[in-house]
């Protein structure tokens, strides 16, 4: 092959272009790296649904029954449907993503009804979100707030028509035709049913996290694990929030585990840009908190972050900056010390 | 190394390499070029009817003059859209004899009515009513849920309500969808549209319910139309706001209803809990769909500045986020 060789060593400049010319195809390499890396989960569902389309593979109608034995008095309305991250939009439009960003894995669903009132039916999903704090993640973040204990698997509750509740992995969401006992009994005792026949591993961690926060004031049922987009900032996600009243002012306290203290700070700090950036706050230091805990005033309502070893914490929403101080003094008096 | 027969400093046989390489690289331009050009897929995926011309709707929207919305309160839905049309002018006032209507309705869940994830039977059937007892030849009915069309309207009501009130029920296929591309838009370009049911049709009602919306914010008279989209739609999500705005561009209906009799508040827009629902008790009839959304926003406790579709189909004129401006002819039954 011929070859532009001239025998002479490049120049410095032609080094430095080229040079330059290699940096610009690595970063550029890089850019779409990262691009890909964090792709819409949306448009992934989208693009692999329409395959699963095209190739002629139907999303719906597995044949096998939501249970293999159905409790007494009980039947199928219909068959069993199947929903994997790439069809689970096909179900649930509109509201997919909200379970694709907290590690969903496969969904099962069947209507049931009752053998002896075809009217009283409900229809009975079983979410695998592969992990029990995933679970308790989409659990948490859609919890509704009239409820009353259902007594059924972890965190088990009634809402009207509806029973949830989280079993290891799995979210159950069980939503009747109506609201009357009988059918709601019904649908109590196929979650009781799945549970004995389905054995699940706990999360060691959720417990242990859950429990940092300060039972004073907290309001009931109130903690939630938010899997992304927390408080609207993109680059905070897995973060517990739990809600508290003081007199007449509410505030929302949280806490996120990261990987190391170095990725907690680079998070605080990230953080609280985007309170003053995108929120229009004014930040300060606060003196008597813990040692670099930050303040941000956004305009009647105060934001505070601060980090201890790998978690970082904070906050939301107080109703004055005493408070917000106090707030995370509490918070922060509950964690452990920091391992150096 | 350098070539025997070639001096380093010898600018003709540069020159000759220079051409041969030149060539060597443009070719190799023009193969890929012409391959991603073989490759390239010009249509969205989906299995739609691509021999229609155009799949754009006409514009249905009411030209005459008078009032442009009315709010109602109460909780009886037959009650109060026929209080609200007779405010508006009367029903005769936007349909004619022999008009044939299109009542585009959210039939998006297989949920019962009683959840008011979809619109409410009883309401969908009174507007089919009204529609024949004004004139009209027929009164077509339509929505296209994802999940399996059929369950959804069995399920929700609205299937056996509107053909017991003497509706035609279009269960969309893939053969009623044509790809369209709306002018100036962004997103709807070659886009397979619900086309076929259109045809004849003269007179296009919107109705829905007001609920939150986990990526919208609220899903109301200007969302409702988003079921008038086939193919692989999922995808907009991730511009919500933007295909809402397209879909007011792409849909000049004659009138929207929005019902607010029990707005969802949380864990749209499947909802699932009676807990989710509020009884707001509100009904509207508007010529605006936006204003109507507009309003519809108050009774998720928000305003229209929550809702970036909004401002942004006002700023392209379609309609006005001051609803307040129309001097709406407010009525209780």
């Amino acid at each position: 092959m011929a070859s532009f060789s001239t025998g002479r060593r490049p120049s410095a400049r032609e080094t430095a272009a080229a040079s330059g010319v290699l940096v610009a195809l690595l970063a550029i390499a890089a850019w779409l790296w990262s691009v890909q890396a964090h792709f819409s989960p949306a448009v992934t569902v989208a693009a692999s649904a329409a395959l699963a389309a095209e190739s002629g593979r139907k999303s719906v109608a597995a044949p096998a029954n939501l249970i293999a034995t159905w409790p007494a008095g009980l039947r199928a309305m219909g068959p069993m449907e199947s929903f994997s991250p790439d069809t689970l939009s096909d179900k649930i439009d509109g509201k997919a993503e909200l379970y694709l960003s907290a590690g969903f894995v496969a969904m099962r669903c069947q209507r049931i009804t009752s053998a002896a009132a075809s009217d009283a039916w409900f229809e009975a999903s079983i979410y695998d979100m592969g992990q029990p704090e995933n679970a308790f993640s989409v659990y948490s973040s859609q919890k509704r707030t009239a409820t009353q204990e259902a007594g059924i698997g972890d965190y088990g509750y009634r809402a009207g028509n509806q029973i949830c509740l989280v079993h290891g992995q799995y979210y159950l969401e069980l939503v009747a035709a109506d609201d009357r006992e009988p059918t709601l009994q019904s649908a109590a005792e196929l979650a009781r049913t799945f549970i004995a026949a389905t054995a699940v591993a706990r999360h060691a961690n959720m417990a242990k996290d859950e429990a940092l926060f300060p039972s004073d004031g907290m309001i009931a049922g109130s903690v939630m694990l938010l899997s992304a987009d927390v408080f609207g900032f993109d680059q905070l996600n897995n973060t517990y929030t739990a809600r508290y009243r003081e007199g007449k002012d509410d505030a929302t306290l949280f806490l996120s585990r990261r990987a190391s203290p170095a990725e907690a700070a680079q998070l605080a700090t990230a953080l609280c840009d985007f309170f003053v950036k995108d929120c229009g706050g004014k930040e300060t230091v606060a003196p008597t908190t813990p040692r670099g805990a930050v303040i941000i005033d956004s305009g009647g309502a105060f934001d505070g972050v601060f980090v201890s070893g790998a978690l970082l914490g904070g906050v939301h929403q107080a109703a004055s900056r005493d408070a917000a101080e106090r707030w995370i003094q509490r918070l922060h008096a509950r964690l452990p010390t920091p391992t150096p | 190394m350098i070539p025997p027969h070639q001096s380093p400093l010898d600018p003709a046989a540069n020159r000759r390499e220079f051409l041969r390489r030149g060539l060597q690289a443009g070719a190799a331009v023009a193969l890929t070029g012409g391959l991603a050009s073989l490759l390239w897929n010009r249509h969205p995926p989906g299995d739609f009817n691509r021999e229609a011309a155009s799949a754009l709707l006409p514009d249905f929207s009411d030209k005459n003059a008078g009032p442009k919305m009315a709010i109602v309160t109460g909780q009886n839905r037959t009650a109060m859209v026929r209080r609200a049309l007779e405010a508006m002018g009367g029903i005769s006032r936007f349909i004619k004899r022999g008009d044939r209507v299109m009542l585009k309705v959210n039939a998006a869940f297989a949920t019962p009515a009683i959840l008011s994830a979809t619109t409410h039977p009883e309401l969908a059937a009174e507007l089919v009513r009204l529609c024949l007892g004004a004139g009209a030849a027929s009164v077509l009915v339509t929505d296209n849920p994802i999940n399996d069309p059929e369950s959804c309207f069995n399920l929700t009501g609205i299937g056996p309500a509107v053909r017991a009130a003497g509706a035609e029920l279009v269960l969309p296929r893939a053969a009623q969808f044509a790809p369209g591309t709306l002018p100036g838009a962004r997103l709807i370009r070659d886009w397979p549209i619900l086309h076929e049911p259109f045809r004849g049709i003269t007179k296009l009602i919107g109705v829905a319910p007001v609920k939150q919306h986990n990526r919208a914010g609220a899903s109301m008279t200007m969302k409702n139309w988003y079921g008038l989209l086939g193919g692989r739609r999922n995808q907009f999500h991730q511009d919500i706001n933007g295909i809402i705005v397209e879909l007011a561009m792409l849909v000049r209906p004659t009138f929207v209803v929005l019902d607010g009799t029990a707005s969802m508040m949380a864990n749209g827009p499947t909802g699932g809990s009676l807990a989710d629902l509020k009884p707001t008790q509100t009904l509207v009839v508007s010529t605006d769909g936006i204003a109507a959304d507009a309003f519809g926003a108050t009774l998720l406790d928000k305003t229209f500045r929550d809702l970036p579709y909004i401002a942004g189909a006002t700023e392209r004129g379609l309609g006005t986020a001051d609803f307040a401006s129309l001097n709406p002819v407010r009525a209780a039954v």
